[in-house]
Protein backbone atom coordinates (compact mmCIF):
# COMPACT_ATOMS: atom_id res chain seq x y z
CA UNK A 1 0.00 0.00 0.00
CA UNK A 2 1.45 3.28 -0.83
CA UNK A 3 2.41 5.87 1.72
CA UNK A 4 0.41 9.22 1.82
CA UNK A 5 2.18 12.09 0.63
CA UNK A 6 1.39 15.15 2.68
CA UNK A 7 3.79 17.85 1.42
CA UNK A 8 5.42 17.82 -2.09
CA UNK A 9 7.63 20.48 -2.79
CA UNK A 10 8.84 21.03 -5.88
CA UNK A 11 11.36 23.06 -7.41
CA UNK A 12 11.15 25.76 -5.02
CA UNK A 13 13.07 29.01 -5.19
CA UNK A 14 13.16 32.41 -3.82
CA UNK A 15 15.01 35.22 -5.20
CA UNK A 16 16.11 38.26 -2.76
CA UNK A 17 17.44 41.15 -4.43
CA UNK A 18 18.68 38.95 -7.49
CA UNK A 19 20.38 36.08 -5.35
CA UNK A 20 18.64 32.94 -4.83
CA UNK A 21 18.07 32.52 -0.75
CA UNK A 22 15.98 28.61 -1.94
CA UNK A 23 16.81 27.35 -5.21
CA UNK A 24 15.23 24.58 -6.48
CA UNK A 25 14.62 22.73 -3.67
CA UNK A 26 12.04 20.08 -4.05
CA UNK A 27 11.53 17.27 -1.23
CA UNK A 28 8.38 15.58 -0.21
CA UNK A 29 7.57 14.39 3.74
CA UNK A 30 5.23 10.96 3.47
CA UNK A 31 2.83 10.35 6.39
CA UNK A 32 4.31 9.33 10.00
CA UNK A 33 8.33 10.49 9.00
CA UNK A 34 9.95 13.11 10.82
CA UNK A 35 12.54 14.61 8.29
CA UNK A 36 15.09 17.07 9.17
CA UNK A 37 15.87 20.27 7.23
CA UNK A 38 19.63 21.06 8.23
CA UNK A 39 22.17 23.17 6.76
CA UNK A 40 24.39 25.86 7.99
CA UNK A 41 23.67 29.73 8.64
CA UNK A 42 22.25 31.11 5.43
CA UNK A 43 21.21 27.51 3.63
CA UNK A 44 18.12 28.70 3.14
CA UNK A 45 16.41 26.85 5.74
CA UNK A 46 14.16 29.11 7.20
CA UNK A 47 13.26 30.62 4.60
CA UNK A 48 12.09 27.53 2.94
CA UNK A 49 9.91 26.99 6.25
CA UNK A 50 8.85 30.52 5.49
CA UNK A 51 7.51 29.60 2.22
CA UNK A 52 5.91 26.46 2.98
CA UNK A 53 3.88 28.43 5.76
CA UNK A 54 2.57 31.17 3.13
CA UNK A 55 4.71 33.61 4.78
CA UNK A 56 6.99 34.46 2.17
CA UNK A 57 6.14 34.23 -1.62
CA UNK A 58 7.67 31.73 -3.17
CA UNK A 59 9.86 33.63 -6.88
CA UNK A 60 8.73 29.90 -8.43
CA UNK A 61 7.84 26.32 -7.84
CA UNK A 62 5.52 24.48 -6.37
CA UNK A 63 4.23 23.77 -2.91
CA UNK A 64 1.16 20.72 -2.36
CA UNK A 65 -0.46 19.87 0.91
CA UNK A 66 -2.44 16.34 0.60
CA UNK A 67 -2.49 16.79 -3.00
CA UNK A 68 -3.50 20.20 -2.80
CA UNK A 69 -2.11 23.35 -4.47
CA UNK A 70 -0.86 25.42 -1.20
CA UNK A 71 -1.57 28.86 -3.07
CA UNK A 72 -4.88 28.16 -4.29
CA UNK A 73 -6.32 26.35 -0.87
CA UNK A 74 -4.45 27.98 1.51
CA UNK A 75 -7.08 27.76 4.53
CA UNK A 76 -7.83 23.94 4.09
CA UNK A 77 -4.13 23.31 3.94
CA UNK A 78 -3.44 25.20 7.17
CA UNK A 79 -6.49 23.88 8.72
CA UNK A 80 -4.28 20.93 8.88
CA UNK A 81 -0.95 21.45 9.90
CA UNK A 82 0.54 23.89 12.31
CA UNK A 83 4.25 25.23 13.23
CA UNK A 84 6.24 25.91 16.57
CA UNK A 85 9.14 27.86 16.60
CA UNK A 86 11.39 29.14 19.62
CA UNK A 87 11.84 31.98 17.31
CA UNK A 88 8.17 32.68 17.69
CA UNK A 89 6.21 33.29 21.12
CA UNK A 90 2.40 33.53 21.73
CA UNK A 91 1.06 37.02 23.53
CA UNK A 92 3.19 37.98 26.75
CA UNK A 93 0.80 39.73 28.68
CA UNK A 94 -2.04 37.39 28.42
CA UNK A 95 -2.73 34.14 30.23
CA UNK A 96 -1.72 30.86 28.40
CA UNK A 97 -5.01 30.01 28.85
CA UNK A 98 -6.39 33.11 27.00
CA UNK A 99 -3.48 32.73 24.53
CA UNK A 100 -4.98 28.87 23.52
CA UNK A 101 -7.81 30.10 23.52
CA UNK A 102 -7.55 32.50 20.87
CA UNK A 103 -5.76 29.61 18.58
CA UNK A 104 -8.75 27.91 19.23
CA UNK A 105 -10.92 29.80 17.75
CA UNK A 106 -8.68 30.52 14.60
CA UNK A 107 -8.50 26.63 14.26
CA UNK A 108 -12.34 26.41 14.60
CA UNK A 109 -12.27 23.46 17.31
CA UNK A 110 -15.63 22.55 18.55
CA UNK A 111 -14.92 22.04 22.11
CA UNK A 112 -11.83 24.35 22.97
CA UNK A 113 -11.86 23.82 26.62
CA UNK A 114 -11.78 20.24 26.95
CA UNK A 115 -8.78 20.16 24.13
CA UNK A 116 -6.85 23.02 25.65
CA UNK A 117 -7.47 20.96 29.46
CA UNK A 118 -6.11 17.87 28.00
CA UNK A 119 -3.07 18.87 26.12
CA UNK A 120 -2.13 20.93 29.32
CA UNK A 121 -2.65 17.94 31.26
CA UNK A 122 -0.58 15.74 28.71
CA UNK A 123 1.85 18.50 28.92
CA UNK A 124 2.21 18.71 32.44
CA UNK A 125 0.73 22.64 32.56
CA UNK A 126 -2.10 22.65 34.06
CA UNK A 127 -1.13 24.49 36.74
CA UNK A 128 0.21 27.03 34.64
CA UNK A 129 -3.14 28.03 32.50
CA UNK A 130 -4.15 31.02 34.53
CA UNK A 131 -0.36 32.68 34.58
CA UNK A 132 0.93 34.83 31.75
CA UNK A 133 2.76 33.72 29.25
CA UNK A 134 5.99 35.77 29.69
CA UNK A 135 6.03 34.47 33.33
CA UNK A 136 6.72 31.18 32.48
CA UNK A 137 10.14 29.75 31.50
CA UNK A 138 11.80 29.12 28.72
CA UNK A 139 10.62 25.24 29.03
CA UNK A 140 7.70 25.98 30.23
CA UNK A 141 7.20 28.22 26.72
CA UNK A 142 8.36 25.51 24.82
CA UNK A 143 5.46 23.31 26.07
CA UNK A 144 3.05 26.18 25.43
CA UNK A 145 4.33 26.61 21.86
CA UNK A 146 4.07 22.82 21.16
CA UNK A 147 0.13 22.81 22.83
CA UNK A 148 -0.80 25.10 20.03
CA UNK A 149 0.87 23.59 17.14
CA UNK A 150 -1.39 20.51 18.55
CA UNK A 151 -4.46 22.04 19.01
CA UNK A 152 -6.19 21.53 15.88
CA UNK A 153 -4.44 17.76 15.69
CA UNK A 154 -2.15 18.67 12.43
CA UNK A 155 -1.33 16.00 10.15
CA UNK A 156 1.85 17.91 9.40
CA UNK A 157 3.82 19.83 12.14
CA UNK A 158 6.46 22.41 10.70
CA UNK A 159 8.93 23.24 13.62
CA UNK A 160 12.02 25.87 12.97
CA UNK A 161 14.29 25.21 15.63
CA UNK A 162 12.00 24.38 19.09
CA UNK A 163 14.83 23.60 21.13
CA UNK A 164 17.22 26.41 20.52
CA UNK A 165 16.36 28.23 23.50
CA UNK A 166 16.54 25.54 25.89
CA UNK A 167 19.43 24.54 28.08
CA UNK A 168 19.98 20.73 27.47
CA UNK A 169 17.99 18.78 29.91
CA UNK A 170 14.65 21.35 29.00
CA UNK A 171 16.06 20.89 25.59
CA UNK A 172 15.83 16.40 26.13
CA UNK A 173 12.79 16.38 27.44
CA UNK A 174 10.89 18.68 25.07
CA UNK A 175 12.30 16.07 22.04
CA UNK A 176 10.79 13.19 24.32
CA UNK A 177 7.38 14.93 23.89
CA UNK A 178 8.01 14.82 20.40
CA UNK A 179 9.01 11.43 19.85
CA UNK A 180 6.06 10.79 22.00
CA UNK A 181 4.05 13.14 19.62
CA UNK A 182 4.69 10.96 16.78
CA UNK A 183 4.94 7.73 18.20
CA UNK A 184 1.06 8.74 19.38
CA UNK A 185 -0.25 10.59 17.42
CA UNK A 186 1.80 9.58 13.91
CA UNK A 187 1.90 13.02 13.19
CA UNK A 188 4.60 14.05 10.45
CA UNK A 189 6.85 16.94 11.37
CA UNK A 190 9.22 18.89 9.18
CA UNK A 191 12.44 19.59 11.85
CA UNK A 192 14.73 22.28 11.77
CA UNK A 193 17.27 22.87 13.93
CA UNK A 194 21.52 23.00 13.80
CA UNK A 195 21.76 20.34 16.90
CA UNK A 196 22.97 17.31 15.18
CA UNK A 197 22.35 14.75 18.07
CA UNK A 198 18.85 16.18 17.98
CA UNK A 199 17.87 15.00 14.48
CA UNK A 200 20.29 11.82 14.72
CA UNK A 201 17.84 10.95 17.44
CA UNK A 202 14.29 11.80 15.97
CA UNK A 203 14.46 12.29 12.37
CA UNK A 204 14.03 9.37 9.95
CA UNK A 205 15.43 11.05 7.00
CA UNK A 206 17.62 14.47 6.73
CA UNK A 207 17.76 16.84 3.90
CA UNK A 208 20.82 19.20 3.99
CA UNK A 209 20.73 22.50 2.29
CA UNK A 210 23.61 24.56 1.18
CA UNK A 211 23.61 27.71 -0.64
CA UNK A 212 19.97 27.31 -1.29
CA UNK A 213 20.11 23.82 -2.61
CA UNK A 214 19.22 20.75 -1.89
CA UNK A 215 23.31 19.17 -0.78
CA UNK A 216 21.77 15.40 -0.07
CA UNK A 217 19.35 13.77 1.27
CA UNK A 218 18.98 10.55 3.00
CA UNK A 219 18.57 9.11 6.35
CA UNK A 220 20.80 9.90 9.23
CA UNK A 221 22.73 6.68 8.38
CA UNK A 222 22.52 6.55 5.10
CA UNK A 223 24.39 10.27 5.41
CA UNK A 224 26.78 9.32 7.90
CA UNK A 225 28.04 6.65 5.59
CA UNK A 226 29.06 8.98 2.66
CA UNK A 227 31.56 9.95 4.67
CA UNK A 228 34.18 6.80 4.30
CA UNK A 229 36.64 7.85 6.70
CA UNK A 230 36.85 6.78 10.10
CA UNK A 231 39.26 7.38 12.92
CA UNK A 232 40.88 4.14 14.20
CA UNK A 233 43.14 4.16 17.64
CA UNK A 234 45.28 1.71 18.90
CA UNK A 235 47.02 1.25 21.99
CA UNK A 236 49.69 -1.04 21.99
CA UNK A 237 52.48 -2.46 23.81
CA UNK A 238 55.25 -2.62 21.61
CA UNK A 239 57.83 -1.09 19.39
CA UNK A 240 56.57 2.24 17.84
CA UNK A 241 59.05 1.89 15.18
CA UNK A 242 57.49 -1.47 13.90
CA UNK A 243 53.99 0.01 13.92
CA UNK A 244 55.42 3.34 12.31
CA UNK A 245 57.33 1.16 9.47
CA UNK A 246 53.87 -0.94 8.82
CA UNK A 247 51.30 2.37 8.65
CA UNK A 248 54.09 3.66 5.68
CA UNK A 249 54.01 0.63 3.93
CA UNK A 250 50.51 0.71 3.61
CA UNK A 251 49.96 4.35 2.82
CA UNK A 252 47.91 5.20 6.18
CA UNK A 253 47.49 8.79 7.45
CA UNK A 254 48.71 8.95 10.94
CA UNK A 255 50.04 10.16 13.83
CA UNK A 256 51.38 9.01 17.36
CA UNK A 257 48.95 10.91 20.19
CA UNK A 258 51.59 9.02 22.60
CA UNK A 259 54.51 6.95 22.29
CA UNK A 260 52.27 3.80 22.60
CA UNK A 261 48.77 5.17 20.85
CA UNK A 262 48.87 6.28 16.96
CA UNK A 263 45.48 7.68 16.03
CA UNK A 264 45.18 6.45 12.50
CA UNK A 265 42.48 8.11 9.49
CA UNK A 266 41.51 5.69 7.09
CA UNK A 267 38.56 3.94 5.41
CA UNK A 268 36.14 1.58 7.48
CA UNK A 269 36.73 -1.42 4.91
CA UNK A 270 40.75 -1.60 6.07
CA UNK A 271 40.23 -1.51 9.57
CA UNK A 272 40.12 -4.90 10.21
CA UNK A 273 43.35 -5.96 8.30
CA UNK A 274 45.07 -3.24 10.20
CA UNK A 275 44.52 -4.34 13.06
CA UNK A 276 45.24 -7.92 12.10
CA UNK A 277 48.67 -6.67 10.62
CA UNK A 278 49.81 -4.49 13.59
CA UNK A 279 49.26 -7.66 15.60
CA UNK A 280 51.01 -10.11 13.53
CA UNK A 281 53.82 -7.62 13.34
CA UNK A 282 54.75 -8.77 16.89
CA UNK A 283 53.02 -5.77 18.13
CA UNK A 284 50.96 -6.31 21.47
CA UNK A 285 47.36 -4.64 21.10
CA UNK A 286 46.03 -3.22 24.04
CA UNK A 287 42.98 -1.37 23.03
CA UNK A 288 41.13 -0.64 19.94
CA UNK A 289 38.69 3.09 19.53
CA UNK A 290 37.32 3.28 15.69
CA UNK A 291 35.35 6.25 15.76
CA UNK A 292 32.55 6.52 12.96
CA UNK A 293 31.63 9.84 11.23
CA UNK A 294 28.43 11.40 13.06
CA UNK A 295 25.95 13.52 11.44
CA UNK A 296 27.84 16.49 12.80
CA UNK A 297 30.84 15.62 10.78
CA UNK A 298 28.61 15.76 7.58
CA UNK A 299 27.52 19.11 8.74
CA UNK A 300 30.95 19.96 9.42
CA UNK A 301 32.21 19.15 5.63
CA UNK A 302 29.29 20.15 3.95
CA UNK A 303 29.43 23.60 5.69
CA UNK A 304 33.57 23.73 4.94
CA UNK A 305 32.86 23.01 1.75
CA UNK A 306 31.68 19.32 1.23
CA UNK A 307 35.31 17.50 0.44
CA UNK A 308 34.75 14.51 3.00
CA UNK A 309 31.30 13.86 1.28
CA UNK A 310 30.84 11.17 -1.36
CA UNK B 1 -15.64 34.50 6.42
CA UNK B 2 -15.68 32.88 9.59
CA UNK B 3 -17.28 34.21 12.29
CA UNK B 4 -15.57 32.18 15.04
CA UNK B 5 -11.82 33.04 13.32
CA UNK B 6 -12.84 36.85 13.89
CA UNK B 7 -14.37 36.22 17.37
CA UNK B 8 -10.50 34.64 17.93
CA UNK B 9 -9.25 37.88 17.24
CA UNK B 10 -12.04 39.71 19.19
CA UNK B 11 -11.20 38.24 21.69
CA UNK B 12 -7.66 38.23 21.72
CA UNK B 13 -7.72 42.13 21.47
CA UNK B 14 -10.30 42.43 24.34
CA UNK B 15 -7.70 39.58 26.50
CA UNK B 16 -4.74 42.39 25.31
CA UNK B 17 -6.55 45.67 26.53
CA UNK B 18 -7.88 44.08 29.95
CA UNK B 19 -4.38 43.93 30.51
CA UNK B 20 -2.71 47.07 28.87
CA UNK B 21 -2.10 49.96 30.94
CA UNK B 22 -0.50 51.24 27.43
CA UNK B 23 -4.04 51.05 25.51
CA UNK B 24 -6.07 51.97 28.76
CA UNK B 25 -4.06 55.20 28.52
CA UNK B 26 -3.60 56.27 25.49
CA UNK B 27 -7.37 54.92 24.58
CA UNK B 28 -9.67 56.10 27.84
CA UNK B 29 -7.20 58.31 29.30
CA UNK B 30 -6.14 60.17 27.07
CA UNK B 31 -9.84 61.02 25.76
CA UNK B 32 -11.10 61.73 28.95
CA UNK B 33 -8.06 63.96 30.17
CA UNK B 34 -7.92 66.17 26.56
CA UNK B 35 -12.37 66.37 26.58
CA UNK B 36 -11.58 67.94 30.64
CA UNK B 37 -9.27 70.42 29.21
CA UNK B 38 -10.86 71.57 26.13
CA UNK B 39 -14.25 71.47 28.51
CA UNK B 40 -12.29 73.80 30.46
CA UNK B 41 -11.18 75.80 27.61
CA UNK B 42 -14.21 76.01 25.74
CA UNK B 43 -16.12 77.04 29.14
CA UNK B 44 -13.54 80.00 29.30
CA UNK B 45 -14.54 80.79 25.75
CA UNK B 46 -18.18 81.02 25.95
CA UNK B 47 -17.20 84.62 27.97
CA UNK B 48 -14.90 86.06 26.04
CA UNK B 49 -16.01 84.97 22.21
CA UNK B 50 -18.51 84.08 20.27
CA UNK B 51 -20.61 81.50 22.24
CA UNK B 52 -20.47 78.89 19.91
CA UNK B 53 -16.57 78.41 19.76
CA UNK B 54 -16.42 76.89 23.20
CA UNK B 55 -18.92 74.67 21.88
CA UNK B 56 -17.27 74.30 18.22
CA UNK B 57 -13.97 73.34 20.57
CA UNK B 58 -15.68 70.40 22.17
CA UNK B 59 -17.67 69.11 19.51
CA UNK B 60 -14.58 68.74 17.19
CA UNK B 61 -12.84 66.91 19.97
CA UNK B 62 -15.59 64.31 20.50
CA UNK B 63 -15.66 63.76 17.14
CA UNK B 64 -11.89 63.90 16.52
CA UNK B 65 -11.76 61.17 19.02
CA UNK B 66 -13.71 59.07 16.95
CA UNK B 67 -10.59 59.49 14.02
CA UNK B 68 -8.15 58.62 16.45
CA UNK B 69 -8.87 55.43 18.39
CA UNK B 70 -10.44 54.11 15.61
CA UNK B 71 -7.49 54.80 13.66
CA UNK B 72 -5.05 53.97 16.61
CA UNK B 73 -6.67 50.54 17.22
CA UNK B 74 -6.75 49.24 13.65
CA UNK B 75 -2.80 49.96 13.20
CA UNK B 76 -1.87 49.18 16.68
CA UNK B 77 -3.81 46.10 17.11
CA UNK B 78 -1.37 44.18 14.32
CA UNK B 79 1.85 45.89 16.49
CA UNK B 80 0.93 43.96 19.66
CA UNK B 81 1.17 40.92 18.02
CA UNK B 82 4.29 42.01 16.10
CA UNK B 83 6.19 43.11 19.47
CA UNK B 84 5.00 39.80 20.87
CA UNK B 85 6.86 37.47 18.37
CA UNK B 86 2.91 36.26 17.52
CA UNK B 87 2.14 37.81 13.88
CA UNK B 88 3.22 34.56 12.55
CA UNK B 89 2.00 32.35 14.95
CA UNK B 90 -1.45 34.48 13.68
CA UNK B 91 -0.59 34.09 10.24
CA UNK B 92 -0.47 30.49 9.82
CA UNK B 93 -3.22 29.50 11.16
CA UNK B 94 -6.59 29.45 8.70
CA UNK B 95 -6.67 32.99 9.08
CA UNK B 96 -7.80 35.22 5.93
CA UNK B 97 -6.31 38.70 5.62
CA UNK B 98 -9.67 39.80 5.26
CA UNK B 99 -10.72 38.07 8.34
CA UNK B 100 -7.96 39.66 10.48
CA UNK B 101 -8.69 43.22 9.10
CA UNK B 102 -12.42 43.23 9.81
CA UNK B 103 -11.43 41.77 13.31
CA UNK B 104 -9.67 44.60 14.27
CA UNK B 105 -12.30 46.94 12.28
CA UNK B 106 -14.82 45.57 14.89
CA UNK B 107 -12.46 45.86 17.43
CA UNK B 108 -11.22 49.45 17.23
CA UNK B 109 -14.60 50.00 16.48
CA UNK B 110 -15.98 49.02 20.04
CA UNK B 111 -13.59 50.72 21.57
CA UNK B 112 -14.02 53.85 19.76
CA UNK B 113 -17.71 53.52 20.89
CA UNK B 114 -17.04 52.71 24.57
CA UNK B 115 -14.19 55.37 24.81
CA UNK B 116 -16.97 57.95 22.70
CA UNK B 117 -19.86 57.08 25.08
CA UNK B 118 -17.09 58.13 27.78
CA UNK B 119 -16.42 61.34 27.13
CA UNK B 120 -19.80 62.51 25.38
CA UNK B 121 -21.01 61.95 29.72
CA UNK B 122 -17.57 63.79 30.55
CA UNK B 123 -18.82 66.73 28.73
CA UNK B 124 -22.76 66.31 29.22
CA UNK B 125 -21.86 66.11 33.06
CA UNK B 126 -18.89 68.19 33.75
CA UNK B 127 -19.42 71.25 31.02
CA UNK B 128 -22.98 71.01 29.38
CA UNK B 129 -22.25 69.81 26.64
CA UNK B 130 -24.79 67.57 25.15
CA UNK B 131 -23.67 66.12 21.59
CA UNK B 132 -27.27 64.56 20.60
CA UNK B 133 -28.38 68.26 20.40
CA UNK B 134 -27.13 67.62 16.55
CA UNK B 135 -29.80 64.85 16.46
CA UNK B 136 -29.42 61.00 16.79
CA UNK B 137 -29.23 60.67 13.19
CA UNK B 138 -26.56 62.97 12.33
CA UNK B 139 -24.68 61.69 14.99
CA UNK B 140 -24.96 58.24 13.39
CA UNK B 141 -23.66 59.54 10.15
CA UNK B 142 -20.91 61.76 11.59
CA UNK B 143 -19.65 58.94 13.39
CA UNK B 144 -19.86 56.38 10.55
CA UNK B 145 -18.50 58.46 7.86
CA UNK B 146 -15.27 59.42 10.59
CA UNK B 147 -14.90 55.57 11.38
CA UNK B 148 -14.77 54.58 7.79
CA UNK B 149 -12.26 57.64 7.15
CA UNK B 150 -10.01 56.63 10.37
CA UNK B 151 -10.30 52.73 8.96
CA UNK B 152 -8.52 53.81 5.58
CA UNK B 153 -6.02 55.79 7.85
CA UNK B 154 -4.98 52.30 9.73
CA UNK B 155 -5.21 50.37 6.82
CA UNK B 156 -2.70 52.11 5.15
CA UNK B 157 -0.43 52.51 8.36
CA UNK B 158 -0.70 49.06 8.52
CA UNK B 159 0.35 48.20 5.38
CA UNK B 160 3.44 50.56 5.81
CA UNK B 161 4.46 48.76 9.27
CA UNK B 162 4.23 45.09 7.33
CA UNK B 163 5.81 46.56 4.51
CA UNK B 164 8.61 47.91 5.91
CA UNK B 165 8.80 47.03 9.57
CA UNK B 166 7.77 47.68 13.27
CA UNK B 167 10.51 50.64 13.01
CA UNK B 168 8.09 53.14 11.76
CA UNK B 169 5.74 52.20 14.48
CA UNK B 170 5.20 55.41 15.45
CA UNK B 171 3.73 56.48 12.65
CA UNK B 172 0.47 54.03 13.94
CA UNK B 173 -0.38 56.80 16.34
CA UNK B 174 1.42 60.43 14.85
CA UNK B 175 -0.12 60.63 11.57
CA UNK B 176 -3.55 60.94 12.34
CA UNK B 177 -2.89 63.92 13.81
CA UNK B 178 -1.78 65.55 10.79
CA UNK B 179 -5.54 65.38 9.84
CA UNK B 180 -6.24 67.92 12.28
CA UNK B 181 -5.66 70.82 11.51
CA UNK B 182 -6.33 69.89 7.53
CA UNK B 183 -9.84 68.79 8.39
CA UNK B 184 -10.36 71.82 10.51
CA UNK B 185 -11.34 69.80 13.50
CA UNK B 186 -11.87 72.74 15.89
CA UNK B 187 -12.75 75.80 14.02
CA UNK B 188 -14.78 76.78 10.82
CA UNK B 189 -13.30 75.60 7.36
CA UNK B 190 -13.00 79.54 6.83
CA UNK B 191 -10.14 79.83 9.36
CA UNK B 192 -7.98 77.92 6.98
CA UNK B 193 -5.88 79.55 4.22
CA UNK B 194 -7.49 78.63 0.74
CA UNK B 195 -4.54 76.59 -0.39
CA UNK B 196 -5.12 74.56 2.60
CA UNK B 197 -8.95 74.72 2.06
CA UNK B 198 -8.62 72.67 -1.27
CA UNK B 199 -6.74 70.35 0.24
CA UNK B 200 -9.50 70.12 3.35
CA UNK B 201 -11.76 69.72 0.81
CA UNK B 202 -10.49 66.36 -0.17
CA UNK B 203 -11.02 65.16 2.99
CA UNK B 204 -14.08 63.67 4.13
CA UNK B 205 -13.97 64.66 7.87
CA UNK B 206 -13.71 67.83 6.84
CA UNK B 207 -17.40 67.65 5.63
CA UNK B 208 -18.37 66.09 8.57
CA UNK B 209 -16.86 68.94 10.83
CA UNK B 210 -18.69 71.37 9.18
CA UNK B 211 -22.02 69.86 9.20
CA UNK B 212 -22.00 68.84 13.01
CA UNK B 213 -21.01 72.54 13.72
CA UNK B 214 -23.77 73.70 11.29
CA UNK B 215 -26.05 70.96 12.87
CA UNK B 216 -25.35 73.06 16.66
CA UNK B 217 -26.79 76.06 15.55
CA UNK B 218 -29.73 74.75 12.59
CA UNK B 219 -31.24 71.35 12.81
CA UNK B 220 -31.70 69.17 10.33
CA UNK B 221 -28.74 66.88 8.46
CA UNK B 222 -26.62 68.46 5.82
CA UNK B 223 -27.16 66.08 3.20
CA UNK B 224 -24.83 67.22 0.73
CA UNK B 225 -21.56 67.51 3.43
CA UNK B 226 -22.69 64.33 4.64
CA UNK B 227 -23.13 62.81 0.75
CA UNK B 228 -19.84 64.17 -0.29
CA UNK B 229 -17.95 62.75 2.72
CA UNK B 230 -19.13 59.39 2.41
CA UNK B 231 -18.41 59.49 -1.04
CA UNK B 232 -14.82 60.61 -0.29
CA UNK B 233 -14.90 57.47 2.24
CA UNK B 234 -16.07 55.19 -0.64
CA UNK B 235 -13.08 56.26 -2.45
CA UNK B 236 -10.48 56.47 -0.03
CA UNK B 237 -11.23 52.92 1.70
CA UNK B 238 -11.22 51.12 -1.88
CA UNK B 239 -7.84 53.07 -2.29
CA UNK B 240 -6.31 52.22 0.90
CA UNK B 241 -7.66 48.35 0.95
CA UNK B 242 -5.98 48.08 -2.04
CA UNK B 243 -3.25 49.50 -1.60
CA UNK B 244 -2.65 47.59 2.18
CA UNK B 245 -3.14 44.03 -0.29
CA UNK B 246 -0.54 45.27 -2.35
CA UNK B 247 2.29 46.45 0.31
CA UNK B 248 1.09 42.79 2.15
CA UNK B 249 1.72 41.09 -0.96
CA UNK B 250 5.31 42.79 -1.37
CA UNK B 251 5.51 42.35 2.12
CA UNK B 252 5.35 38.68 1.63
CA UNK B 253 7.65 38.70 -1.84
CA UNK B 254 10.15 40.48 0.09
CA UNK B 255 10.44 38.27 3.22
CA UNK B 256 9.92 41.47 5.60
CA UNK B 257 6.24 40.31 6.79
CA UNK B 258 8.05 37.24 7.89
CA UNK B 259 11.17 39.08 9.48
CA UNK B 260 8.81 41.95 10.85
CA UNK B 261 8.80 40.38 14.42
CA UNK B 262 12.49 40.20 14.23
Amino acid sequence: MPVETLLEVHNLVKVFHGRPAVDGVSFTIPKGRIVGLLGPNGAGKTTTIHMLLGLITPTSGRIAYFGREFSRHRRECLERINFASSFNTLQGRISVWENLAVFAHLYGLRRPRAKIESLASYFGITEMLHARYWDLSAGQRTRVNLIKALLNDPELILMDEPTAALDPDIADKTLALIEEIRDTSGVSILYTSHDMHEVTRICDDVIFLDRGRIFAHDSPLGLTKRIRTATLTLTFDGDQAIVERLLTERGQRFRFTHPYAVSIETTEQVIPSLVFDVGEAGVWITGIDVKKPTLEDVFLSIARGGSRVG
Amino acid sequence: MSGERIKGILLQEAYITRRSLEVIVDLFYTSAITVVAFGFVSRFLVGVTNPHTGSYLILGLLLWEVIRVNQYSLSVGSLWNIWSHNLSNMFVAPLSVTEYIVAHMLSALLKTLVTFCGICMIAAWGFHFDVLQMGVANLMLFFANLTVFAWSVGLVLLGVIFQIGPRIQALAWGTVFLFQPLTAAFFPLSALPPAVRAVAYALPPTFVFEAARGALGVPGTNWLYVGIAAAENVVYFALAASAFAWMLARSRASGRLARAEG
